[in-house]
């Protein structure tokens, strides 16, 4: 496990708590632009160069399709728990992925991966689960998915170059669903208002 | 040819449907152009030719092939049934981005490139279903199958990650092996409606066209099975032996699933509503047959998901000719159907007969290995009579079908087909040596819109007879579904590294 692995790594993490803590809906997409593009760094060995470049234009353009969706996000719709703690949260889940390996976990790739898909893990699932904002509930679904990706190269080593491309496609895709929800939700309810929360459910109109 | 030209065409299509929806004339043709070119490329199409992608080879399978290409057939009539009742302009372009998607996800080799693409379409073939028009329902429904697909794909590729297919099955431990195969199935569960996690299918059946619906609950979660199968018995299935109670906790998800799927899709009025709740249960025999890790179970499976998926689009089919007719979907509305529809009430024989089989029919006997492979003793017998829970649904419809017909029904266009009047003297000129030829047939062609106006019921009725005689050939084995469920998948591809030890 070099430096680089880990900065690489902790950067991934740092983005990701910032994407789903951040109150600003530009913050959260330049949290989620960071998560995503250095993501190929988070590999041992490093991805071939047009495989890696592939993989890092598509977290760019999945981090754009996210601003762009956010660009009638609210404050108000931002996560209770605030930055700092969402940043503790991915710091913590970091730093016990770093160690989960030297305990025991079975794992054919970089404890740095397994770390930084920890932390995406841990700071994406409750706006995932809670989310009734169309653009929190995307951005912690994109940071969800890098989850996936991470802990998978953290446990199974290095990806083959297909799936690389075939990641940063669905990464894409995903962030295009959500800029479509995006826009639904602002044409029905007029902001990103996803309707049907448990607080709608328990004041119905009158 | 490669899979190239198939994807060219069905990611066009795609395109070019979602950008004129809102034309209806302009939509229906691009649409529907799009949808039948990419049949045709897919059939020809030759399994197993390789497109170079990313230093691997991407290809066909005789399996996705056929499997696809029931998807497309049954969705492009379930497509022609809709627009000849209403315009529904997400539909082409729903089932061409899912058929794009799918032939990705079958035709990559290995399962997390596979869940992947999987996951992906789910979202993206959601997003167009439900995006135009925008309502707070289907903004609800599509953030609820945003969270589904992605959660589904993210637990699914954890799974995958726990026990991959490159380090063979016997290296796995028991408890990893229960952990991942508990994960991945319920994932599977989750994608097919499996209770306690159904809530996605009935929703969608509120939310989503009717036209699409055999796309997102039937082909899409298909492919979902299809992935998670070619990677469960080879990599799990060795360790299957020392695996705990985690096959057990699947076992029972699959049979709570058959049973209570039957109950539910038994007490519903709204017809969609049934059909929802026939997948549901349905999605019973998919757990079960994955929860045995058993390749015969998988190949039972495989086998039994293309009937699956073309019962299923002749059921909404159905249902859409129904609706379109008697306009209502609710059963209690419709009582005495059957004198005004015989021929849908026909076509619902039919498609029954497909959905269940008879014994040495391939959808019994592949339905019955996939249960006797995860189930024997009572649980078995149970779970056999439970999975006739379709044809019991069916046998009700068909039952409010007699009886004296409510007046909304009785006052519904019969299925006779009927010529305007101005045809039939155009036909009697033509048969008159002396008429004038080019004059009646000029006039005969401005008969041809109020002819198709007038036939819509009985033009629909034919085309549920189509769809009804497809899903008969799917369930009795037509297009080589056997030999193509039993053939292998595509090798997983070869990671960058070997692995090294842990």
């Amino acid at each position: 496990m070099t430096l680089l692995l880990v900065a690489a790594g902790a950067l991934v993490a740092l983005g990701a708590g910032v994407a789903t803590g951040a109150r600003s809906a530009r913050a959260a997409s330049l949290g989620a632009l960071a998560s995503l593009v250095f993501v190929p760094f988070v590999a041992d060995p490093l991805p071939e160069i047009p495989v890696g470049l592939f993989r890092i234009v598509a977290g760019v353009l999945a981090a754009f399709l996210l601003l762009v969706a956010g660009r009638r996000a609210t404050d108000e719709s931002a996560s209770p728990l605030g930055l700092p703690a969402t940043l503790a949260t991915a710091a913590a889940a970091f730093v016990a992925g770093l160690g989960a390996t030297a305990v025991g976990l079975p794992s054919f790739g970089p404890s740095a991966a397994v770390g930084a898909g920890l932390a995406c893990l841990a700071v994406a699932l409750p706006p995932v689960i809670r989310a009734r904002d169309a653009f929190r509930l995307g951005i912690a679904l994109v940071v969800l998915a890098n989850a996936g990706l991470l802990l998978r190269t953290g446990l199974s080593g290095a990806s083959p170059a297909l799936e690389v491309l075939v990641g940063g496609a669905a990464l894409v895709a995903l962030a295009a669903a959500i800029l479509a929800l995006a826009g639904m939700a602002v044409t029905a309810t007029g902001a990103l208002t996803i309707p049907g929360g448990a607080v709608e459910r328990r004041r119905p109109p009158a | 040819m490669s899979l190239f030209p198939f994807l060219a065409v069905a990611t066009l299509g795609a395109a070019l449907a979602v950008a004129l929806r809102g034309r209806r004339r302009a939509g229906t043709l691009a649409g529907f152009a799009g949808v039948a070119a990419a049949l045709l490329a897919l059939v020809l199409t030759v399994p197993g030719e390789p497109l170079q992608l990313g230093g691997v080879a991407v290809a066909m399978t005789p399996y996705a092939r056929v499997l696809l290409g029931v998807g497309l057939a049954g969705g492009l009539l379930v497509l022609a049934v809709s627009r000849l009742a209403t315009w529904e302009a997400t539909g082409p372009a729903t089932l061409l981005v899912a058929a794009s998607g799918l032939a990705v996800a079958l035709g990559v080799g290995g399962a997390i490139p596979g869940l992947l693409a999987v996951g992906a379409t789910s979202a993206l073939a959601a997003a167009v279903a439900l995006a135009h028009p925008a309502t707070p329902l289907r903004v609800r429904a599509l953030a609820r199958e945003l969270r589904g697909a992605t959660l589904a794909m993210a637990i699914g590729i954890l799974a995958v990650s726990l026990a991959p297919e490159a380090i063979g099955g016997l290296a796995v431990q028991p408890q990893v092996a229960g952990l991942a195969l508990v994960a991945a199935g319920l994932a599977l569960g989750h994608r097919f409606g499996a209770i306690p996690l159904h809530a996605r299918v009935a929703r969608l059946s509120d939310a989503a066209p009717a036209s699409v619906l055999p796309v997102l609950l039937a082909l899409l979660p298909a492919g979902w099975a299809v992935v998670l199968l070619g990677w469960a018995p080879d990599t799990l299935g060795p360790a299957a032996p020392v695996i705990g109670w985690d096959g057990t906790v699947l076992v029972i998800v699959g049979l709570a699933t058959l049973v209570l799927g039957t109950f539910a899709a038994l007490i519903q009025d709204d017809l969609l509503r049934i059909v929802a709740y026939t997948v549901v249960l349905d999605a019973g025999v998919v757990v079960l047959g994955f929860s045995s890790l058993d390749p015969a179970g998988r190949e039972a499976v495989r086998a039994w998901l293309v009937p699956f998926v073309a019962s299923r689009a002749a059921l909404v089919g159905w249902v859409v000719a129904f609706r379109a007719g008697f306009g209502t979907a609710r059963l209690s509305e419709a009582r005495g159907w059957l004198r005004r529809a015989p021929t849908l009430g026909v076509s619902l024989i039919a498609i029954g007969a497909a959905t269940v089989g008879w014994p040495g029919m391939l959808v019994w006997d592949a339905r019955l290995a996939a249960l006797q492979a995860a189930s024997a003793g009572p649980a078995l017998a149970v779970a056999t009579i439970a999975s006739l829970g379709t044809a019991v649904a069916i046998a009700r419809i068909l039952g409010t079908g007699f009886g004296r017909p409510l007046p909304r029904v009785a006052a519904a266009p019969g299925e006779l087909a009927r010529v305007p009047a101005g045809l039939r003297a155009a036909a009697r000129a033509l048969r008159n040596p002396g008429g004038k030829r080019t004059a009646t047939l000029r006039a005969a062609s401005n008969e041809v819109r109020p002819l198709l106006e007038m036939n819509r019921t009985p033009l629909r009725a034919l085309l549920v007879v189509i769809l009804a005689g497809l899903a008969l050939m799917a369930a009795s084995g037509a297009f080589g579904i056997g030999d193509a469920a039993a053939g292998p998948d595509l090798p997983v591809a070869t990671p960058v590294t070997s692995l090294p030890a842990p």
